[in-house]
């Protein structure tokens, strides 16, 4: 088990292996407001590095989460569907998003420390 | 750059962590403890929004008849007591701003929308109407809530709906932006903390403007800028019922024609039932009429995306295709309000 990284975009991962698992940065949650709605993909689909997986509809905006990596949907957080203000309460536990094979390997996101420096 | 305007409530905004937006000008507070949350508390009990960023322009009675000449609805036929919510039209008819009035006996109160206050303004100053700007010498309080009226029964006098009433501290009016009851309470920054003090011992929470836009627009309410703008008429905007100047106004010619002729753009609102917000400046099409939407969110009440849409035409059906992000995702027109 590996630290979580961040993206510019704010988005997190967390490797375990090759399965890793996304959500967005407690900054992410707080600049978009109160979560109302979450688009997630399906089981199986495929992503490569950059493509939008996940649509999150708040009170302020809307906003995207993009795939940190090439990586297959190996799991869904679907309690999400009816309790999308999880990612506001906590984005970087229970509000994760979803579980991904890693396809490509690209672990080039920032420790927490340097995602703090970027946000600041 | 020019500095943003800070409210006179401003360090209490900032010792409440207010999370703060810039605003027509004025630094004003986006959320306290989170929008669906102040959304709630308004809904279900109490909450108090700052909106001193509104103009305040004190209009002198003699220039009522020229003020009535300005605006679609009939100020001087009202009594005195009353409030009025209207809009300044343009030569064509169009929206310069909505606008709420406090008639009292010896003067009009003129709120406007912050945006706005230069424009009107200058207006009225070209008009030579007289008035005196005391926006930045008061405050301007809405407390709002199915509880709030008999809290401030505590401070002061209750008036009746769309009625205002002044003591020696307080000018207020029973008006409101959120579908609830309530005031708006208007005082000098010198009494300021007799208003602050008063909301602090009764425990009323503050409320930001992000719940007063997701508020107004579940309780059907335009906002200037979105529903309303120069290029858009009351009749168009679907407020027919401000028409109550019979007088002729600035711009009456071109609304008695789209009343009479019913060719003009119609202003609808919507509800989606999927996992999208149809948000402002969306593409959307009513069979083969085309129309944008200029306000779209999240209704807590309803727990779906509702908003307001502008046709070129009056649509023949209520099913309706927005194009959201590339994707084409249905909604259909509401014709009563959102909230019954």
């Amino acid at each position: 088990m590996t630290e979580k990284k961040y993206l510019e975009t704010h988005e997190w991962y967390l490797l375990s292996e090759n399965i890793i698992t996304i959500g967005i940065s407690d900054y992410a949650q707080g600049e978009l407001g109160d979560i109302v709605f979450v688009t997630l993909p399906e089981v199986g689909q495929e992503f490569f590095k950059g493509d939008s997986m996940v649509e999150v509809e708040a009170t302020k905006t809307v906003a995207e989460a993009y795939a940190p990596m090439d990586c297959v949907i190996t799991e869904v957080n679907t309690s999400l569907d009816s309790e999308p203000e999880t990612i506001n309460t906590d984005p970087c536990g229970e509000g994760w998003m979803v579980k991904a094979e890693v396809k490509a390997l690209d672990d080039s996101g920032m420790l927490y420390q340097e995602y703090e420096s970027f946000i600041s | 750059m020019v500095e943003p305007y800070l409210s006179p409530l401003h360090n209490l905004h900032v010792k409440n962590n207010a999370k703060f937006i810039e605003f027509a000008g004025w630094n004003m507070p986006f959320s306290y403890s989170g929008t669906l949350k102040e959304h709630a508390l308004v809904r279900n009990d109490v909450g108090y929004f700052d909106v001193s960023h509104m103009g305040r322009l004190k209009i002198n009675n003699v220039s009522i008849d020229i003020l009535n000449s300005l605006i679609c609805s009939d100020i001087k036929n009202i009594e005195n007591g009353k409030a009025l919510y209207s809009i300044f039209t343009d030569n064509n008819g169009c929206a310069l701003d909505d606008v709420i009035f406090w008639k009292f006996n010896n003067y009009i109160l003129l709120i406007c929308n912050a945006v706005n206050l230069n424009k009107i303004s200058n207006h009225l100053k070209s008009q030579n109407v007289e008035f005196q700007d005391i926006t930045k010498e008061t405050a301007l309080i809405a407390v709002q809530g199915p509880n709030a009226l008999k809290i401030l029964d505590n401070l002061i006098t209750i008036p009746e709906s769309f009625s205002c009433l002044a003591d020696e501290i307080f000018t207020y009016a029973r008006t409101g932006y959120t579908g609830e009851d309530g005031l708006e309470v208007m005082v000098d920054i010198k009494n300021l903390e007799k208003i602050t003090n008063f909301l602090d011992s009764y425990e009323i929470q503050p409320c930001g403007l992000g719940s007063r836009d997701t508020l107004r627009l579940e309780a059907s309410l335009p906002l200037y800028g979105f529903e309303l703008s120069e290029d858009i008429t009351p009749v168009e905007a679907s407020l027919k019922w401000t028409l109550s100047n019979k007088e002729p106004y600035l711009g009456s010619e071109s609304i008695n024609r789209q009343l009479h002729t019913g060719d003009h753009k119609v202003l609808k609102k919507f509800t989606i039932d999927s996992r999208n917000i149809a948000r402002s400046g969306t593409k959307v099409m009513a069979g083969g009429i085309s129309g944008i939407v200029t306000s779209g969110n999240y209704s807590p009440i309803l727990s779906k995306a509702i908003g307001f849409a502008l046709f070129d035409s009056d649509p023949d059906t209520d099913l309706l295709e927005f194009e959201i992000r590339g994707n084409l995702v249905e909604g259909k027109v509401i014709k009563k309000r959102f909230l019954s």
